[in-house]
């Protein structure tokens, strides 16, 4: 309510026009300001406010205001009586004038003219008639509108009776200029802009003026410096505010102070306290601190951080309920059992109960001991935060290389080698690529054109004393000047130049047989393990290709090459301590390497180039250095029953295949566990094969199913083989729960043959 | 054309067969027409600017060398050619479909097998040479080699009294046989020894002096061919006694040269020039041979083993077929690597032998253990000409060497004659 805020609140209304009437309009002198007032030095101004609403109060009891506002012409009346009043207004009403401006009513005040000053009148004792915000000049009849728009007409407005009121006259520059010199009132002229009228300021307002433009209090008369009581003054008076005789214990010492203090005295005499040293300049000094210990938590507030809220209690059941379903009730005998339960071995531990209304629920007994052991469970079972590793599945899975990256590999079957009548159970390529041999449960030996799937030559064996004619192994000799292949049948051995490929070979193969000569200190003293006969050329299985027998003492199921072709190994699963025989070609004399049965012996292999002796019995591969005679290594195949193997061309990797669909891959080098496993097949693993110079080895199953597989070898020991399947080749029929029983590469090309049970021989490339 | 709203394209046809050449007027053709609706086309045009032409001729439809097998707007597609623009369609008269003729019986399965005039010589897996007619009639069974034969060549065919004819086998030689026509008597005359595996392929010289052997011991061997040739000598003892009993008179021949280099068997052999030979190998390669200086010259490298190749003297390229369903088409003639100049798929099995057109340059032949022969144009690499089917087992040969017979051996014993009338070479 300062007139400062006032004034700043409107203060465009106001512009000083020279020598022009301030047009701001005294109707809506509600809104009217101080204008150039804004440094006025009201000290007073609460006194007088105060005072002001008191006035007002006073004023607003018994008498009126009215307004009255400097006009030319038809205001002088007015204005000379309202001088009159002004000169006859005393000290008071001048202050009353005065209360009224800051009271906010209605009064607009300009710097240079316009004055509007409510009188107050007796005979008015509407309330609403001081506060004359709603009226107007009745000189104005134009209303409050810019005075522009009656710039062209020679009048402003209209009087009562409709007659225009004609703007006083205005003379043109000259005349401006005569009156300027003559007239001796011409500084104190200025037009009302409202109604265009000049008007002479009296002398009053011009010492107005000149009080407002020294920032004084615009009425000369007013009292700036009304006395008043200081009562909270800063000098001492001799009255007090208030009168009250002070406390007693204001003036009497603590008791309990100068007991503590006696204490205190009393310590330090006696030397229990000790004064606080003074700090020594050592320690002073050692202001080290840890640079990082801000970093370390401490342990409560990071308990506090890392909290861990207690498990949840779970929720209660239908059969906590006071009134559970029937089907929660539990019956006489479930009672009785759960009764004779251990507490801990009760599914629940508690017992359902009916009730039929909430308020019959007695007080459960149990309770204390359940928060017990709540607490118990949670004070014995410290919790910890899961540490949750966010794992991609996808990326646990080795990025291999696609198939299609890594040809060549066989992917269709080209040629079917039609001509058995019962399983073929064996396979064999020559070592040029251009045969194949194949044995089958039918008793014949047929000998293929890898080309053509021509079946070149059968040998059928003759029953008579050897009983069981099914081929279980067929292996032709690697030598590629040897022509000749080991079949074993039973329990012989036989060695049949098959008279295919190089004339040269296979005469010369037979010429070396037949100048063998025994040599009579090896044969004697020695025990005979296979019993070597030779097929005399007369005979008619000579024709056949017959040229050697080893009769065995049990049952052969494999017969192996050694990589140059002299050595051959068959194997007796049933022959217990002789289960495994090595024979040499040149010398026809076999030795049984190992005196002692350590298992079944499943299959044996020759390392390609080191005198090493693989042999696979049901659950470990044995690795026999052949020259020093003793075990190197043994292989934990973790499988339960090996069914076939193979070696690496390099030596160091082997395959093994077993009747529980595994495949396993050694790394003789790295470990005796399998490096890597591979179950692609769904029956039993019935051989697996090496590919010589690609990088591929297959399985077949029993599934009728080959599943060949890349399988590269890095010349870098430290890089593990490359192990990606490739490709699933279907072709075999299962018959009588068989599916492949064999399968070998191609010596050069990557191709691969695979027998089966369906009696046909597969060529994929 | 009774549709509007469908598209047409502008075409303009021209032929190389001036019998039916016609005017060299653009015509609007609906875009999707096919084959049979331009050959009525173009038998319109011919009916109206020529009554002598009779109608009814079927036309096949070349677009920048290549065979029009689907609807044109397709093949424009495909092509990436603009519809827009006028088309050049050269048309030709339809290749005949082959006729089959005969199928011969043998004993064993037909390994291989060639035709000369009246004449077709046929090996067998029963270790005999077998000369038929033409028409079918058995003229001599040849019994000689003691293994299967795997390839026989006519050396001189051509209608003199004696004919005389080349064997290869499993047996690791090759005979050289003279056979009198009038007598219908057959002689070995010499035996070509120093082979160690079995002869795979034979191939004759034009002049006919000379022929080379690839063999599975990865040797190409160059014989003479000349009746009487230095280093023969008599037959000696200890040959097998089969031989002594055909002739009495059998010289035995040595390699005049041998040439080593391929790393497996050599399937095929085939005389480029004067002296170049190329071979195709089971160790996937082609290479060409220098035989006058008796070095390998060049070599071109393949992905699949090679089972056979044949090369067209009319216009210089080789075909080979391979163990992998497709035949590849190869420029001997291009140094820069080894570059198929085609791949033409469409067999299902290895694809076992292939021969050109004696007289087309287009067309080759092909026979594949999928019991199947495909005759093809070298102008349509997506799909066959015509399937000639009938056998029920692995075809193991074929041949064209009488431009009017196509010739296929196969594992059910039988060799299929079709005959195939190219009118516009007139046999």
């Amino acid at each position: 309510m300062s007139s400062k805020s006032r004034s700043k609140r409107k203060p465009d209304q106001f512009d000083f026009v020279d020598k022009g009437v301030n047009d701001s309009d005294s109707s809506e002198s509600e809104e009217s300001v101080y204008s150039g007032l804004e440094e006025e030095p009201d000290t007073s101004e609460e006194d007088q406010e105060q005072s002001s609403n008191q006035s007002d109060n006073d004023s607003s009891d018994n008498d009126d205001d009215e307004d009255i506002t400097l006009d030319d012409k038809s205001g002088l009346e007015l204005s000379t009586e309202q001088r009159k009043e002004l000169s006859t207004a005393s000290d008071d009403e001048l202050n009353e004038i005065n209360d009224q401006r800051y009271t906010g009513n209605v009064k607009s005040q300009n710097r240079k003219q316009q004055k509007q000053i409510t009188v107050k009148t007796a005979d008015r004792p509407d309330e609403y008639d001081y506060d004359s915000s709603d009226e107007e000049d009745i000189r104005n009849t134009v209303g409050n509108i810019p005075l522009e728009w009656y710039r062209e007409y020679p009048h402003i407005g209209y009087d009562i009776e409709g007659n225009r009121l004609l703007k006083p006259e205005k003379g043109d520059q000259l005349d401006e200029f005569l009156n300027k010199m003559d007239n001796p009132n011409y500084w104190r002229t200025v037009t009302n802009k409202m109604t265009g009228q000049n008007v002479v300021l009296s002398k009053e307002d011009l010492g107005l003026i000149q009080n407002l433009q020294s920032s004084k209090h615009p009425d000369s008369m007013a009292e700036n410096y009304q006395p008043w009581i200081d009562f909270f003054t800063h000098e001492k008076m001799i009255h007090p505010v208030t009168n009250h005789p002070q406390h007693k214990r204001s003036f009497i010492p603590s008791k309990w102070e100068k007991l503590k203090v006696g204490q205190m005295v009393h310590a330090l005499k006696m030397g229990w306290m000790k004064p606080t040293k003074a700090k020594t300049e050592e320690e002073e000094e050692e202001n080290f601190y840890m640079l990082w210990k801000e970093d370390e938590e401490s342990e409560i507030t990071r308990r506090y951080r890392a909290h861990l809220p207690a498990p949840k209690m779970p929720l209660p059941s239908h059969a906590e309920s006071y009134n559970p379903p029937p089907e929660y009730l539990l019956t006489k005998e479930e009672e009785e059992k759960w009764q004779n339960m251990e507490p801990e071995e009760r599914r629940m531990n508690f017992l359902p109960q009916k009730y039929p209304s909430l308020r019959l629920v007695p007080a459960y007994k149990r309770f204390i001991n359940e928060r017990f052991e709540r607490c118990l469970d949670l004070y014995l079972c410290p919790r910890k935060p899961k540490i949750r590793m966010n794992i991609n599945p996808e990326d646990l899975i080795p990025k291999l290389p696609k198939p299609r990256d890594l040809q060549p590999f066989p992917t269709a079957q080209a040629i079917v080698y039609r001509g058995h009548s019962d399983i073929v159970r064996t396979i064999s390529v020559d070592p040029t690529g251009q045969w194949l041999v194949s044995g089958s449960d039918d008793g014949s030996v047929r000998f293929w054109e890898v080309s053509t799937g021509r079946c070149m030559k059968s040998i059928t064996m003759e029953t008579g004393s050897l009983g069981n004619m099914c081929i279980r192994s067929v292996a032709w000799n690697p030598h590629p000047d040897v022509s000749l292949v080991a079949i074993a049948m039973g329990q012989t051995v036989i060695l049949v130049n098959p008279g295919l490929g190089d004339k040269m070979v296979t005469n010369n193969t037979d010429n070396v047989l037949h100048s063998f000569s025994p040599t009579e200190e090896e044969s004697m003293g020695k025990k005979v393990y296979a019993d070597w006969s030779s097929i005399d050329t007369s005979d008619k299985r000579f024709e056949n290709g017959f040229r050697l027998l080893l009769q065995h003492p049990k049952e052969v199921s494999q017969v192996t090459w050694h990589g140059r072709g002299d050595y051959f190994a068959s194997v007796m699963p049933k022959g217990d301590s002789m289960s495994v025989l090595i024979h040499q070609l040149s010398r026809r004399r076999s030795q049984n390497p190992f005196n002692k049965s350590k298992g079944m012996v499943q299959c044996v292999l020759f390392h390609p180039v080191r005198p090493f002796l693989f042999v696979a019995t049901q659950r470990y591969v044995r690795v026999y250095n052949l020259l020093k005679q003793e075990l190197s290594k043994k292989l934990m195949t973790n499988c339960k029953w090996v069914s076939s193997m193979a070696v690496h061309s390099g030596g160091d990797n082997i395959i093994i295949g077993s009747y529980d669909c595994r495949l396993s891959w050694f790394d003789l080098d790295v470990s005796t566990k399998p490096y890597q496993t591979l179950r692609h097949h769904k029956r039993a693993v019935r051989a697996v094969n090496y590919h010589r110079k690609y990088p591929l080895f297959a399985s077949a199953s029993d599934d009728g199913t080959v599943i060949v597989c890349h399988g590269m070898v890095y010349n870098d020991l430290l890089k593990n083989p490359l192990i990606v399947p490739v490709k699933i080749l279907k072709g075999h029929a299962i018959s009588h729960d068989l599916g492949v029983l064999d399968c070998v590469f191609h010596p050069s090309q990557p191709w691969v043959f695979s027998c089966g049970a369906d009696t046909t021989i597969r060529l994929f490339t | 054309m009774a549709d509007e709203n469908t598209p047409h394209v502008q075409a303009k046809f021209f032929t190389k067969q001036s019998q039916y050449s016609i005017p060299d007027t653009p015509y609007s053709v609906p875009a999707a027409v096919g084959t049979s609706e331009l050959s009525s086309l173009i038998n319109q045009i011919l009916k109206g600017s020529d009554d002598s032409v009779d109608a009814g001729i079927e036309f096949d439809f070349l677009l920048d060398g290549e065979f029009l097998r689907v609807p044109l707007d397709k093949h424009l597609e495909n092509r990436g050619v603009s519809s827009e623009d006028i088309v050049e369609i050269e048309f030709v008269e339809r290749q005949p479909a082959p006729k089959p003729e005969d199928s011969l019986l043998h004993d064993d399965w037909v390994s291989c097998l060639q035709g000369c005039k009246e004449c077709i010589l046929s090996g067998s897996y029963d270790n005999t040479v077998r000369i038929w007619t033409t028409t079918g009639a058995p003229l001599l069974t040849i019994p000689g080699h003691s293994a299967p034969v795997k390839c026989v060549k006519w050396l001189s065919g051509d209608g003199g009294p004696t004919c005389r004819f080349i064997s290869g086998s499993h047996d690791q030689t090759i005979l050289i046989w003279e056979w009198h026509r009038e007598e219908n008597s057959v002689e070995c005359v010499h035996a070509c020894r120093g082979h160690a595996g079995s002869v795979d392929c034979i191939a004759i010289n034009e002049e006919r002096d000379k022929f080379v052997s690839g063999s599975w011991d990865k040797m190409l061997k160059l014989w003479s061919a000349a009746a009487v040739a230095e280093g023969d000598q008599e037959e000696q003892l200890e040959a097998p006694t089969k031989k002594q009993k055909i002739s009495k008179k059998v010289q035995t021949r040595v390699p005049v040269l041998t040439l080593s280099g391929h790393t497996e068997g050599i399937s095929a052999a085939e005389w480029l020039s004067r002296s170049e030979v190329c071979t195709a190998s089971w160790d996937h390669t082609l290479r060409l041979w220098d035989m006058e200086k008796a070095t390998q010259t060049s070599q071109m490298q393949g992905t699949k083993v090679f089972l056979d190749m044949s090369y067209s003297l009319l216009n210089r390229q080789i075909v080979t077929a391979s163990a992998d369903r497709h035949l590849r088409l190869w420029d001997p003639r291009t140094t820069d690597g080894a570059i198929v100049k085609c791949t033409y798929t469409s067999h299902n099995g290895w694809v076992s032998s292939v021969s050109w057109s004696p007289v087309n340059q287009y067309l080759f032949i092909s026979g594949s253990y999928d019991t199947v022969m495909k005759l093809w144009d070298t102008r349509s690499p997506k799909a066959p000409l015509y399937n000639m089917s009938g056998h029920e087992e692995k075809i193991l040969a074929v041949d064209w060497s009488i431009p009017s017979l196509l010739l296929s051996g196969a594992a059910d014993n039988h060799l299929k004659v079709f005959q195939y009338n190219d009118e516009k070479h007139g046999t």
